[in-house]
């Protein structure tokens, strides 16, 4: 019902602005009223046998059936030991077949019915994802529970797994990119789950009984939300879950702590050493969570400092007016039940990074000290609001977000609030979130390149890069072994 | 004459072997302006936003040798604003940067002409530049398109430079398509290149990023080896010395002739009335007066007449690809070499030296080499058939902890290449890529800006019906044709193989 209101609002709204004068520059324009209210979870929301929750709504506009599983389980959960048991359990869960067919038997199968089907671990969501034509509705549904619910980790694609797995290990230096990203977290979060990574040793150490163990105790229904939406019916698909989730058992597991305390980092310059012509920096220090109700406040303050592409400021100054790197910005990352990061990047020659830092490091300042524009604060809640909804372009999109709410959380209501929430922002508020998560006096600059041009510098901001705070310099560690590499 | 006529077009198209209720329609409604340019729309009713994309028949293979890289470039230029757009005084400002061109004019000359270029005169011309660029900071509002669609609610804000096309992208509310139709249109008529010098450096650090992949500077090599005539042998972003040589009026010529509106296609997916959609285009885009007709490519790829072969070292993992020459889009061979590709390689990872790759795993090479022989980490085969050449590629990450070398799995690929002249594809392989490309088609049609990204491409080219028809032509493909197009592309003197190996760390 709400889906056909929606679809008809769409196409009402454009017929009003038919051809008027013809416009030279966009304040010339005028558009007519546009009006969106964003779906209700509540409108799509089922439970299936033993507590399986799910969101689910019928779209005949293509012969196609797509459904999700969220578990919540994920990295966070592995002890140190057998740190990459996510990534093993991402890669098993369909290969290493379920009780009744083998791994490959199962991908060719889906392979010719023209479907997908993947499943991945992150931090602390892990999901099961299945794409089939609709007449193939009955056979992908039936796989995708016996893949979620009876997995059997066989030994031979275990093996297979791990000593891939190994061998990918060679090229954890390889990206200057993905260095800096794991140093930076590694620097910020301390010798923890977060920043763990798997070796040689810890991969070999994860047994068949490792993962059926992971499996068992978070594959539970009560520990899963589904998103589902395609060619069928609500009813008779509540009939096909309801029995193919029947006599699915487990309370809500326990899970273990996650990390509360993290160091305080030595602020000034970290430096990893890499023969590359840029330098790739990252600077700040940790952010907030997203349940922050500074968070509204902190998206248009960040879209405003480095977030909002090229109207933000750090765009302007860096790439624009100095031509110094082809990506630049700042971001605020997001951690369910931990803070995230705070960071501004850039990417520069080596002989202009002091310089590309030196002026980052002033539009930190000013964010600070100076309230934004009027005409900086209108374009960034304007961005927000007209862009809302975005949010809710295809079904599956939508019934994953509110997924998440329910599997995170998060209040129900986030999107019915949300633009309100942003309109309430002021530009008082926006400099007193800066000052509040912005502290200059704390970061961390790390950067990954070439030291001797770095720290030489160029003509408008010669080295060394002292002048930015003692440098620390890291070594890179030997991803076999987790140690450094001497 | 032919201005106001609405062609609609509702191509038909039933995928026969799926069960009856799975008829499916790529539905395209299609209006050509006076001045040739191609307005597309596919109306999907629901959620108020329209992605709206512009696509260009111009890429990297409309360069020669010396403005490499200037499709791109010029990508980057388009958003340097107009004579309406990103200034405040359009004449203050055009003095100012005529007298910088002017200058840069001169530095050029004395650096790039001359092998004995004066310094002492560059850096007093470079002096007053300086000068100039702070000067006309005062007439120039920053962003200027990019901040107008921000503000409108924009998004998937970006454009994007192929070795063939050149595309504009937003999406925007579904009230808001008449600001894209002014401000594309405007600058494909108003286009004025300022801060072209600094918007060079951040091309440079452009191209530094890809330099700092490991593996780049090979890869790069291993591309130009294998083609040698046909502009398809440099990269997309040009070689480094040609960025910094390119000078403004390069640029200005580029635009000339490749920016004109029958050189064009728009194209709209989302909730729009096509009606005011077309009204809406006949006013903005059709005011541009039409350009001279473009000659395609002179592309002449010549046969090679021996095998090549490239050995590299460096920091990048250690990896085989084996590349061959196959027909260009279109040709009747493309889709027996993409049931090929399809069941050689589905699932066997990413491309060359791919990284992660290893995938689902149901394609032969990953069968064979990953698991049951264990030889290799990943393994892949891909066709791409571009438009005026082919290429052919089998990619594999040998096993390092079992001593596995490169050359041993060309021998492996090889043995499977020899095996399929022989005995070509099973049915059930056939079938199955059939399957798969039917079932991609389909979901193909639920991507919003995917659709539009899909049909504007292909309608520069062999028009948007292409997708069918290749579609048709892919689900008649016998046994017969793959062993006949193995046996065909798949020999040595048609080949190049790269083996690279890593060194240090």
């Amino acid at each position: 019902m709400k889906r056909t209101i929606i679809a008809i609002l769409g196409l009402l709204v454009i017929g009003a602005g038919l051809v008027q004068a013809q416009a030279q520059r966009p304040s010339d324009l005028t558009y007519p009223p546009l009006k969106y209210e964003p779906p209700s979870p509540k409108d799509f929301r089922v439970v299936y046998a033993g507590g399986l929750r799910a969101y689910v709504q019928e779209d005949k506009s293509l012969p196609l059936f797509n459904i999700t599983a969220i578990v919540n389980c994920g990295d966070f959960y592995v002890p140190k030991d057998k740190t990459g048991l996510g990534t093993v359990l991402g890669d098993q869960l369909i290969k290493g077949g379920t009780t009744t067919k083998e791994g490959p038997a199962i991908e060719d199968r889906i392979d010719f019915l023209g479907g997908t089907l993947n499943f991945n671990v992150q931090d602390r969501t892990a999901m099961l994802s299945l794409s089939v034509l609709a007449k193939d509705l009955d056979e992908g549904l039936a796989t995708f529970f016996d893949v979620l619910r009876n997995p059997a980790f066989r030994e031979e694609p275990l093996k297979l797994a791990k000593a891939r797995f190994v061998e990918q290990l060679r090229q954890a230096n390889d990206q200057p990119n993905a260095v800096l990203s794991r140093e930076y977290e590694r620097l910020l979060y301390g010798d923890n789950a977060v920043t763990w990574q798997p070796t040689k040793a810890s991969y070999d150490g994860i047994t068949a009984a490792d993962l059926k163990a992971f499996h068992g105790k978070y594959f539970v229904p009560k520990n899963v939300v589904l998103a589902v939406s395609g060619d069928f019916d609500k009813a008779a698909l509540k009939a096909k879950i309801d029995k193919l989730a029947a006599g699915w058992k487990g309370g809500t597991p326990a899970f273990p702590a996650l990390p509360k305390a993290f160091p305080v980092p030595e602020p000034g310059v970290y430096f990893v050493q890499k023969a590359i012509n840029q330098g790739y920096i990252s600077m700040g220090h940790l952010g907030i969570e997203d349940t922050n109700p500074d968070y509204y406040a902190v998206q248009l303050m960040n879209f405003i400092l480095g977030g909002g592409g090229f109207t933000s400021r750090i765009t302007t100054k860096v790439r624009s007016d100095e031509g110094l790197s082809y990506n630049q910005g700042s971001r605020f990352t997001y951690r369910w039940g931990l803070p995230g990061t705070f960071s501004g990047y850039v990417q520069t020659k080596s002989s202009t990074v002091g310089y590309a830092i030196s002026l980052i490091l002033a539009e930190f300042n000013r964010i600070r000290k100076e309230p934004v524009s009027d005409a900086e604060m209108d374009t960034a809640v304007n961005f927000f609001l007209e862009s809302f909804a975005d949010n809710f372009q295809t079904p599956q999109a939508t019934l994953m977000s509110f997924a998440n709410l329910e599997m995170t959380g998060k209040p129900m209501d986030y999107y019915k609030t949300y633009r309100s929430k942003i309109q309430a922002v002021t530009r008082a508020k926006v400099q007193e979130v800066a000052q509040k998560y912005i502290h200059p006096d704390k970061e961390i600059i790390l950067i990954v390149g070439d030291w001797e041009p770095c720290n030489k510098g160029g003509d408008k901001w010669p080295g060394p890069l002292d002048k930015l705070g003692k440098v620390h310099r890291i070594g890179l560690t030997d991803p076999m072994t987790g140690q450094e590499i001497k | 004459m032919n201005r106001r006529v609405l062609i609609l077009v509702a191509a038909a198209f039933v995928l026969a072997s799926f069960a009856a209720a799975a008829d499916v329609t790529l539905n395209v409604q299609e209006h050509v302006l006076g001045n040739g340019m191609k307005i597309l729309m596919i109306p999907k009713p629901g959620v108020p936003r329209v992605v709206c994309h512009i696509y260009f028949k111009v890429g990297s293979i409309n360069e020669r040798p010396g403005i490499t890289g200037s499709a791109h470039i010029h990508e980057h230029l388009m958003f340097k604003g107009t004579q309406v757009m990103g200034v405040r005084d359009y004449a203050a400002d055009a003095k100012i940067d005529a007298r910088i061109d002017e200058l840069m004019g001169r530095i050029y000359r004395e650096k790039y002409w001359k092998t004995d270029g004066d310094p002492a005169k560059i850096a007093a011309w470079q002096k007053e530049v300086d000068e100039l660029v702070k000067a006309e900071k005062a007439y120039i509002v920053k962003d200027d398109l990019w901040t107008q669609y921000m503000k409108n609610g924009g998004t998937g804000l970006n454009a994007s430079t192929s070795q063939e096309t050149t595309g504009y992208y937003v999406t925007l509310p579904s009230n808001k398509i008449e600001l894209q139709m002014l401000m594309e249109s405007d600058r494909m008529m108003n286009a004025v290149f300022r801060e072209f010098y600094s918007e060079k450096d951040v091309i440079m650090e452009e191209r530094r990023l890809s330099e700092n992949r490991p593996g780049y500077f090979f890869n790069e090599q291993v591309n130009s080896a294998f083609y040698t005539a046909s502009p398809y042998h440099w990269d997309v972003i040009g070689w480094m010395d040609d960025l910094r040589k390119v000078t403004k009026q390069d640029l200005v010529d580029f635009h000339k002739t490749y920016y004109v509106p029958n050189n064009a296609v728009a194209i709209y997916v989302g909730a729009f009335d096509p009606a005011a959609v077309v009204a809406m285009a006949e006013k903005y885009f059709g005011r541009i007066p039409k350009g001279p007709d473009l000659e395609p490519i002179r592309d002449g790829e010549p046969p090679q007449y021996s095998e090549k072969r490239l050995y590299g070292e460096g920091p990048a993992p250690t990896s085989l690809q084996m590349m061959f020459h196959v027909p260009r889009d279109g040709d009747p061979d493309t889709q027996p070499l993409a049931v090929l590709a399809a069941t050689l390689g589905s699932g066997g990872g990413g491309g060359f030296r791919g990284g992660m790759g290893g995938g689902g795993g149901t394609g032969r090479l990953y069968k064979t080499l990953v698991r049951d022989k264990q030889l290799a980490v990943s393994a892949s085969a891909s066709s791409r058939p571009q438009w005026y050449v082919g290429m052919f590629q089998f990619s594999a990450t040998p096993r390092l902890d079992k001593g596995v070398k490169p050359e041993d799995l060309e021998k492996e690929i090889w043995a499977e290449i020899e095996k399929v002249k022989k005995e070509g594809l099973t049915e059930e392989e056939i079938q199955k890529a059939k399957n798969r490309s039917e079932a991609m088609f389909v979901r193909s049609l639920g991507s919003i800006s995917g659709l539009a990204s899909r049909v504007g491409r292909a309608d520069l080219m062999r028009g948007w019906r292409s997708i069918l028809t290749d579609l048709d032509a892919l689900k008649k493909v016998t046994n017969d044709d793959v062993k006949r197009v193995a046996a065909k592309y798949f020999v040595k003197d048609n080949s190049l193989t790269a083996i690279y190996t890593r060194k240090g760390r």
